[in-house]
């Protein structure tokens, strides 16, 4: 067998085609192929974004979106249809990335949650608005440099999946593309679960978050192993820690991208601390229910 | 056998959506449309309708929900009025562009700030340029009869377009008239299952439109030929319901005692049946004046209006919108009119008169002046004035 047929035969068996319009290392392109894998083929996406998504046109399932500030909304009328027409065997998926589900469709992924309507939401989160330009979110962290903070964020990240929690919703996680086995897990769990699900899955951006296209695995693994990005998950309100690597510091994140250059260490050693509060603070609510 | 019943209009719009078996509703309450969605939940919650409710926490959703749930291929329905249709405006681009046959209800509300709870028809004509299909109608029944119509002429595969019915809030939303209910088997034999030929979001066989043709403008243009061809489909519609249910509209516009009128007045909506009356009275004092109901201003009847506009010596536009700065000082619908005139080799004269702005009443007094205007323009050929914020005049007895 030749090395093109090789490709053939892979890509005949995969729900994306070979090729995309993605920037070189973008952990989008990577996250779409694992998710698209746990998925499987039953499945309807909705939305377009963030800018991994709209790059990746040729993924072999019926997609339906408007615009970044949608999210949600039509995964619930396409829920609905499907309920009336006896079709809740298709998975609806609906991603949006951290600009449309933190900042601008925030009230409709809070209304689709508190309605407990029959998709799983998925926010794939390069923390900052990538497809405009590297502009300044809801979700981009504390210190972070981006056209619209060109001397940092003076302000912390929007802790999403915790809000969502508290809507009482059944299922959210989140998940990192450096650990595979964990990501499908949780997406093929969500799959089975009714009602609102929702996936958090921070993505590394070479071009945004400037470091070398060559280190998004690292810089994504690294997120978890500072405990800057934990690995959780939230059944019927009972917190479980699916991940409790050993901590390293936050530097070694940090001083791989571009955009946390600026930092002092004073800076740094604050990021540290607050992580390290984080990190308590989950473990001690590790195994129980975090519904106030 | 057709049950008459009386009810309010906005019970009678949602007996049309019932009879219509729509399958998905996302709604969010705002006066004076909240008792058409707070009926439609009691005749699902009584087993009479069978639809899903996606109770949504705001218009912007409820149009989207609207629309994928018709991509996803269940017919679909919203209603909304004045700021709750400025608030979805991004939405409201969607389903003409998607090509998706919804059927929004605008119950019209003038828009705030100037405007209170009552009726203009600004929050509907600001959405003209989007490519929805726009039906005024005067009375409940009219709703009724227009709402199943509307996903008759939305869902023809000629059109593929969103249609809104629109009727004015109080005056016909809560103001109780005799309404006849249709049987449902002859309306299901009107309106059959819903089938988009273009969208499939089922995974064993997807399909959906070609999102661009050779170029953005060719799909625009595709959308305003789909409007052009609206016109016959309208019209047609129309006349196989009245054939069926005993109630014809005359299509795009109603011409009421035109025949050998000099002088017209065209009105939309509600105020047609206060102008019906006036009609009568100066007819009956032998002044030649007819009455034009415009029932669809998008797509807009320019052929009519021409047929009208080479019969008679004057023809007036009760608007009752603004259009601040417009040429002239016009209204909406004077200016389409116009346009609709210009071709024309003998113009009539085209005069314009606001009333019922922000929803003060149209009286029968404002109406009669208007007529009387109009006729002593057909008659000296030179107007009073050309437009006239009618409210603001002395009126003539």
């Amino acid at each position: 067998m030749s090395l093109v047929e090789k490709f053939e035969e892979h890509y005949k068996e995969k729900l994306v085609r070979p090729g995309n319009g993605c920037c070189p290392g973008c952990g989008g392109s990577l996250a779409w192929r694992m998710l698209l894998e746990a998925l499987g083929k039953n499945t309807v996406l909705y939305g377009g974004a963030p800018c991994a998504g709209c790059a990746m046109r040729v993924i072999k399932l019926p997609r339906f979106g408007f615009h970044f500030s949608f999210v949600g909304d039509g995964a619930s009328g396409i829920a609905a249809a499907f309920k009336v027409k006896g079709r809740e065997d298709i998975t609806v998926f609906s991603s949006a990335g951290d600009g449309g589900v933190g900042d601008i469709s925030f009230g409709k992924v809070s209304a689709c949650a508190e309605r407990n309507d029959n998709f799983i939401q998925c926010c794939i989160d390069n923390e900052a608005y990538m497809n405009t330009g590297i502009q300044k979110s809801g979700l981009t962290p504390y210190g972070a440099w981006t056209t619209t903070t060109p001397t940092g964020k003076k302000s912390k990240k929007k802790m999403i999946p915790m809000i969502l929690a508290q809507h009482r919703i059944p299922y959210l996680a989140t998940l990192s593309i450096a650990y595979p086995q964990d990501l499908m897990k949780k997406v093929r769990k969500a799959k089975e679960i009714r009602g609102f699900r929702y996936l958090h899955l921070v993505m590394p951006c070479p071009t945004g978050w400037r470091f070398p296209a060559s280190k998004t695995v690292e810089v994504a693994r690294l997120a978890v192993q500072t405990w800057i990005w934990p690995l959780y998950e939230v059944e019927k309100g009972i917190l479980r820690l699916t991940m409790k690597p050993k901590q390293r510091p936050v530097e070694d994140y940090l001083r791989l991208q571009g955009r946390f250059r600026h930092l002092t260490e004073d800076e740094i050693a604050e990021i540290q601390r607050s992580v390290d509060e984080e990190k308590e603070r989950l473990l001690e609510r590790d195994g129980k229910n975090i519904w106030l | 056998m057709p049950m008459t019943k009386v009810m309010e209009g906005n019970e009678a719009a949602a007996y049309g959506v019932k009879l219509s078996r729509v399958e998905v509703i996302a709604a969010y309450p705002i006066t004076p449309q909240t008792e058409l969605i707070s009926t439609l939940a009691s005749m699902i919650a009584r087993g009479e309708l069978k639809a899903e409710y996606i109770k949504v926490e705001g218009e912007h959703t409820a149009l989207a929900a609207t629309a994928a749930a018709s991509a996803a291929g269940a017919r679909a329905f919203t209603a909304s009025a004045a700021q709750g249709i400025v608030y979805m405006e991004e939405s409201i681009w969607m389903p003409p562009g998607m090509r998706l046959p919804v059927v929004m209800c605008i119950v019209n509300r003038a828009i705030a700030p100037l405007g209170g709870l009552r009726p203009d028809h600004n929050d509907s004509l600001l959405q003209r340029d989007t490519g929805w299909i726009q039906i005024y109608c005067e009375n409940g029944q009219e709703v009724l009869d227009t709402i199943i119509q509307a996903y008759r002429i939305g869902e023809d595969k000629r059109v593929y377009l969103p249609v809104a019915p629109c009727y004015e809030g109080y005056v016909v939303s809560a103001t109780a008239t005799p309404v006849e209910i249709p049987d449902q088997e002859e309306v299901d034999d009107f309106l059959p299952p819903y089938k988009h030929e273009m969208y499939s979001l089922y995974p064993e066989n997807p399909r959906s439109p070609p999102r661009l043709m050779r170029s953005i403008a060719e799909a625009r243009y595709e959308v305003q030929q789909a409007m052009e061809r609206a016109k016959k489909v309208i019209e047609e519609v129309d006349r196989e319901y009245g054939e069926r249910f005993g109630r014809y509209y005359d299509g795009m516009v109603e011409q009421y005692r035109c025949e050998d009128a000099e002088a017209v007045m065209v009105t939309m909506g509600s105020i047609t049946g206060t102008a019906r009356d006036v009609v009568d009275e100066l007819r009956a004092e032998g002044k030649k004046i007819g009455l034009v109901k415009l029932r669809v201003f998008r797509p807009f009847p320019t052929e009519e209006i021409q047929e009208i506009g080479k019969r008679v010596r004057a023809i007036g536009f009760v608007d009752r919108n603004t259009s601040y700065g417009a040429v002239a000082g016009c209204g909406i619908g004077c200016i389409e009119t116009a346009r609709a005139l210009y071709p024309l080799d003998e113009h009539p004269l085209l005069l314009n008169y606001f009333v019922g702005l922000g929803g003060s009443d149209v009286t029968i007094p404002q109406l009669r002046h208007i007529a009387k205007r109009i006729l002593k323009a057909a008659e000296t050929g030179k107007p009073v004035k050309d437009v006239e914020w009618v409210e603001l005049e002395k009126l003539e007895e």
